[in-house]
């Protein structure tokens, strides 16, 4: 059952980390390939939450900023007559 | 007396100087005088001219390029008389946005828009709203402060700036259109020009403005390129799109104009057919080698079309031809910057500040882009000075929301959850932040939180995956195993190439077939 490395559990199998290669080689060569010969090596892998991500802002264009500033322009002038009637009733 | 200028003079450096307010008093003032002075030669009087530049100035002050002005409403996406096909073949039409060929980035990196296509770098009003891709769509969408849409487009923008320009002139309209001889105007070119802008753009009257034009060009013995572009503008705006291109054609006919063009790509874009746009500005490009609005036209519609890579190629070719247009610079360092490359995309935003762009968006992005090319000492200063030149709540909410990410970086969760609270405090619609504020709290261990704020998020925004691939994880975790495979569904739906999902599903399955 020892697969290659870090493996991904089969799903719905039993998910069992367990230590293999514990003997470090010393010396120069001492980053080896480590291939287990007996055990079951795994890593957890369990798909977690995800984040949405971070946004990059699209800038406007000249139309619609002059657009934006036509409709406010527009709402302010419309204010003071709105504004007024309020505070009689 | 012989210090002072001449009136009229007066009034035309005015509107030269863009002062147009100012000349449009100086020509009322005119106007209001005794009508003397006439020379007797002339065909157009000293009136007549400062009512010509009056009108002219009021145009001025409310003209917005009718190149870029486009609003669907939602009774022109249902009642689409001019679909040829119920399932456009892939690659043909604008509303399959799921047909990405161009190798852009996935979901799961670069966040999408309601109609399923990548965020783009720039917006423009056509852009803005995002066309929803199928009615259904337009229909499931919720109607929040941002994506409502107007019902249709003529009681849209256009409408309610008809109604701006009268709330300038507090004492009545300038020209009482239904007074008007319009033949009489017909008659006399030059001032028929100005009154149909007038019309047109002041006023929104287009059927007025429409009748204007017919007898205008039937005057000129439909000899005169420019009333038949105009009357194409008024059949576009009143949703008459194949007389609009034939009005266009037969004005490119008489006179090669890039304009005509760019107005008769806006037909077929509106007629949904991209492909004949994309020929109609390949051959303008022949015809007008390197012509900046045509190269970028081709790179919009690529973009719409999902087929990033060939369009950020026709941004580079606009570059080459304009080195300082915004939107390709931005819609380039946005591409960069969701390839997994912020330095570069840093350049470009930078470049964009050397040129003078002052606003939020650019320092928001500025500060992202520091921050994920290790460029710490800046990231914070650029967020400040976006929160400080944020101009609505809507914009504020987006740089706490980007600043919550600073903070999910950098480990500080505590600083992330109220950053994110932050942003839905400016913005209770804000769907990523809702999912964000989820994961955080499932950090924590509260689930039931979770589980809340993660079905609002799906509700606000179904077009996104992540809500409901989290949703799905939480349910399974709990045991709930029914929820989680509908949820697994819809995230399927939402990005059908996201392998964790189609895991959870085939887990699921598995779990299924054993009881």
């Amino acid at each position: 059952a020892a697969g290659s490395g870090a493996r991904r559990p089969r799903a719905g199998g039993r998910r069992r980390p367990t230590a293999a290669g514990t003997a470090m080689p010393e010396g120069k060569a001492a980053f080896r390939e480590v291939l287990p010969k007996q055990g079951q090596l795994s890593v957890e892998d369990t798909a977690g939450m995800v984040l949405c991500k971070p946004k990059v802002l699209p800038l406007k264009s000249v139309s619609l900023e002059k657009l934006e500033k036509l409709q406010r322009a527009a709402l302010e002038a419309a204010r003071p007559e709105g504004a007024a009637p309020q505070p009689q009733p | 007396m012989g210090l002072e200028l001449e009136p009229l003079f007066q009034a035309w450096s005015c509107f030269r100087r863009r002062k147009f307010r100012q000349c449009s008093d100086l020509c009322a003032q005119l106007l209001e005088g005794p009508p003397g002075g006439q020379e007797a030669d002339s065909e157009y009087s000293v009136f007549q001219a400062a009512w010509s530049l009056k009108t002219r100035a009021l145009t001025e002050m409310v003209y917005v390029d009718e190149i870029d002005m486009d609003e669907e409403g939602i009774a022109e996406v249902i009642l689409d008389e001019n679909a040829i096909a119920q399932v456009a073949r892939p690659g043909t039409s604008l509303k399959l946005p799921g047909t990405s060929q161009g190798g852009g980035p996935s979901p799961a990196v670069r966040p999408v828009t309601q109609s399923g296509r990548p965020i783009t770098g720039f917006v423009r009003p056509s852009t803005q709203s995002g066309r929803p891709s199928t009615m259904e769509q337009a229909i499931k969408t919720p109607r929040t402060a941002l994506t409502a849409r107007p019902i249709t487009s003529a009681s849209g923008r256009y409408a309610r700036l008809g109604t701006a320009s009268m709330l300038t002139n507090p004492d009545g309209p300038f020209i009482n259109l239904s007074r008007l001889n319009l033949s009489k105007y017909a008659q006399k070119p030059k001032l028929a020009k100005a009154l149909f802008e007038y019309i047109f753009h002041h006023e929104n009257d287009v059927k007025n403005a429409l009748d204007l034009a017919a007898l205008a060009t039937e005057h000129a013995q439909f000899k005169d390129w420019w009333w038949k572009v105009q009357i194409g503008k008024c059949y576009y705006r009143l949703g008459l799109y194949r007389e609009a291109e034939k009005q266009f054609k037969s004005a490119l006919k008489q006179q090669d104009m890039v304009d005509t063009v760019l107005y008769l790509a806006k037909v077929y874009l509106r007629l949904d057919q991209p492909v004949t746009a994309l020929n109609l500005f390949k051959q303008g490009l022949d015809r007008f080698p390197g012509e900046v609005t045509l190269i970028c036209g081709i790179a919009r519609i690529y973009e719409e079309m999902n087929n990033i890579s060939s369009a950020a190629e026709y941004y580079k070719d606009v570059l080459k031809q304009d080195n300082t247009h915004v939107e390709a610079i931005a819609c380039i360092g946005s591409n960069h910057f969701y390839s997994d490359q912020p330095e570069i995309a840093l350049r470009f935003y930078r470049r964009l500040l050397q040129m003078g762009v002052y606003n939020c968006q650019l320092f928001n992005n500025l500060g992202l882009c520091c921050f994920y090319a290790q460029q710490y000492d800046m990231t914070l200063s650029s967020f400040e000075r976006a929160l400080f030149l944020a101009e609505n709540e809507e914009e504020t909410a987006d740089v706490w929301y980007n600043l919550g990410h600073v903070a999910v970086g950098i480990g500080d969760l505590n600083l992330a959850y109220q950053c994110f609270k932050l942003t839905l405090v400016n913005n209770n619609d804000y769907a990523e932040a809702y999912n964000n504020l989820a994961v955080l709290e499932m950090r924590k261990g509260h689930i039931e939180q979770a589980r809340a704020l993660l079905q609002t998020a799906s509700s606000l925004a179904p077009h996104m995956y992540e809500p409901h691939f989290n949703f799905a994880i939480l349910s399974e975790k709990v045991g709930d195993l029914q929820r989680s495979y509908t949820a697994a569904q819809k995230s399927e739906e939402a990005f059908p190439g996201h392998v964790d999902t189609q895991q959870l599903i085939k887990q699921l399955k598995q779990h299924f077939a054993m009881l």
